[in-house]
């Protein structure tokens, strides 16, 4: 196993004085796929954020597959950051326009200011654009406007952006946070299924640990900026899980689609990858 | 009433107590108020005694008795465009025009004037404060009287209406084009930053969008009220049918000054509407 993502010592302050990373030293494997956990307000976010430097960090080095996060700047940066997808939990698609153009807003960092502005996108970049909206079952939603979708829908949208940079990482922002429990699994089930398949890594915030335990190969959870467990989902206990949450925490799981119910995720899932290959052959999209 | 709080160790609301007439700062609002309309009536010292009842009904009378020579040239040195209809159509288009030019100039000055494209690094912080601060400045100075100072740079005439238009609305149409980039949703721009995009790309993906409907809302909004201006420019040297309204009231062409208001009235009434229309059809 090499690591692809080196995190040492890393700290961010903000201008307020709240310390949200607090000193913390990761290496990330490739094709990992671990579950961040935590409180609100325990660094989560700043965290994800400083990988790509959408949060510059105050201190610390950030290493991605050999280039320096944390030193770059300029084209070097955006180079960097074309290779890192992210998913946010507000979805964060441009409303107004539609399901199409954000998809291929991720291939913008591999296009030319001059080219995004006076140019139509790329066959290429069209197709692909299909065919990672199809991967995650909407296809037929392409000319819709985005604000137009349900709130899953939008979500998966993020990802097919995300999967338009080619990513070899992929960071997501508590995905699932703003969706009910039935979508919740069908937008991780995506994201179980790109680093599985892809073999894509993922660094994933979740607010649930029932999620956690049933789609991470590993747990990192951050208290107060700092880690405070790094191991197996199994390994927490019910004394970890206090540690983590404080005494006062009961675990409530994320009902009602578990993962002893697998059949209606399944279920769910098929019919919308089904939906979208009708689609996918009205519209004429060759099959790779 | 105040019991059912006290017996329960509550604090008594504060309406229950107070008697809004006892309150002395109320009070105190009131009777400045009245003091200042009753020195305002002192100092001004308001005179209608000039006024001539006969005088004014005649001369309303004279407004509605409309005299239609000026609809059509009255000799052979005059074209349309010397008639009151064709002179309303220059306004109108004196409004557009300048309508254009602020549209021109503000539209890039609107990003140097958002808080936050430019925040994050010094230099583009305070050209954010400057230019601001620029379209504070140009817009307290009043249409009027900016045509009045650029009627005489520049000449008694359209131009010098249309550039003090313009002048005024740049600081207008700044505002309301930075405070639109200001009331963007930050969300899209993080995640095209994540893409690896430029600052440009990010603007034209992420900011461009979102922009455009109140943009054009705007823009529509301030042709409307320009539009409603220019026929006043002229009466203080800025061209168009005020000319023509400033000097029949001198000759005392009644007649024809009440025909050229009416005109004024049901043109600004119809770009009144259809503006209304558009941008309620925008948003």
């Amino acid at each position: 196993m090499e690591a692809v993502l080196e995190i040492r010592d890393l700290v961010k302050v903000y201008p307020s004085g709240t310390r949200a990373v607090d000193g913390v030293s990761l290496d990330i494997q490739r094709g990992e796929f671990v579950v961040l956990i935590g409180l609100s307000g325990s660094g989560k976010s700043s965290l994800l954020r400083c990988i790509n430097r959408l949060v510059e960090p105050t201190s610390g080095r950030i290493v991605f597959d050999s280039a320096d996060v944390t030193r770059a700047s300029g084209p070097e940066l955006r180079r960097i950051r074309r290779r890192i997808g992210m998913i946010f939990q507000q979805f964060n698609l441009v409303r107004r326009t539609s399901v199409l153009s954000n998809t291929l807003a991720g291939r913008l960092g591999y296009r030319t200011t001059w080219r995004t502005i006076v140019g139509r996108p790329s066959p290429d970049d069209v197709i692909a654009a299909f065919e990672n909206l199809g991967r995650v079952g909407i296809a037929d939603k392409a000319y819709a406007r985005a604000d137009a979708l349900s709130g899953g829908q939008q979500q998966r949208v993020g990802i097919a952006r995300a999967l338009m940079q080619h990513p070899e990482l992929m960071l997501a922002d508590e995905p699932v946070a703003s969706l009910d429990p039935a979508t919740s699994h069908s937008v991780m089930k995506y994201l179980e299924e790109i680093n599985k398949k892809d073999g894509i890594t993922v660094i994933c915030s979740l607010h649930f640990l029932s999620l956690a335990r049933r789609y991470g190969t590993r747990v990192i959870a951050l208290k107060g900026g700092k880690v405070a467990f790094d191991g197996k989902p199994a390994d927490i206990d019910e004394r970890r899980f206090k540690e983590i949450y404080g005494e006062d925490a009961i675990e409530v799981e994320i009902g009602p689609v578990r993962d002893d119910d697998p059949t209606r995720i399944e279920a769910r899932t098929r019919e919308l990858a089904a939906d979208s290959t009708t689609a996918a052959a009205k519209l004429n999209i060759p099959d790779r | 009433m105040a019991e059912y709080f006290v017996s329960r160790g509550l604090p008594v609301p504060q309406e229950l107590t107070r008697n809004p007439l006892t309150q002395w700062r109320r009070l105190l609002v009131i009777g400045a108020s009245v003091a200042v309309v009753y020195l305002g009536l002192r100092v001004t010292n308001l005179d209608f005694s000039r006024a001539n009842p006969e005088h004014a009904a005649s001369v309303i009378r004279e407004l509605f008795n409309w005299d239609f020579r000026i609809l059509t040239p009255q000799n052979e040195f005059e074209t349309w465009w010397d008639t009151a209809e064709g002179q309303m159509v220059v306004t109108i288009l004196l409004g557009v025009i300048a309508t254009a030019f602020s549209l021109v100039i503000a539209l890039p000055l609107s990003f140097l004037g958002a808080r936050n494209v430019m925040a994050g690094n010094p230099i583009t912080a305070g050209i954010y404060i400057v230019v601001r601060l620029i379209f504070t400045i140009v817009r307290s100075i009043d249409v009027l009287i900016v045509v009045i100072i650029s009627s005489v740079l520049l000449g008694i005439g359209s131009a010098a209406g249309v550039v003090g238009l313009a002048f005024h609305n740049v600081g207008v149409l700044g505002k309301l084009y930075s405070e639109a980039i200001e009331g963007i949703d930050p969300g899209p721009l993080e995640a095209i930053t994540a893409t690896g995009a430029n600052r440009l790309q990010v603007i034209w993906t992420a900011v461009i969008p979102q922009i455009v409907n109140p943009y054009i809302s705007f823009t529509i909004y301030r042709l409307d009220a320009n539009v409603r201006l220019a026929p006043i420019l002229g009466l203080v040297g800025g061209g168009g049918i005020g000319i023509l309204l400033f000097q029949s009231i001198n000759l005392l062409q009644y007649g024809a000054a009440g025909l050229i208001i009416f005109m004024i009235v049901v043109t600004v009434a119809a770009m009144d509407f259809a503006s209304a229309q558009i941008r309620k059809r925008l948003l």
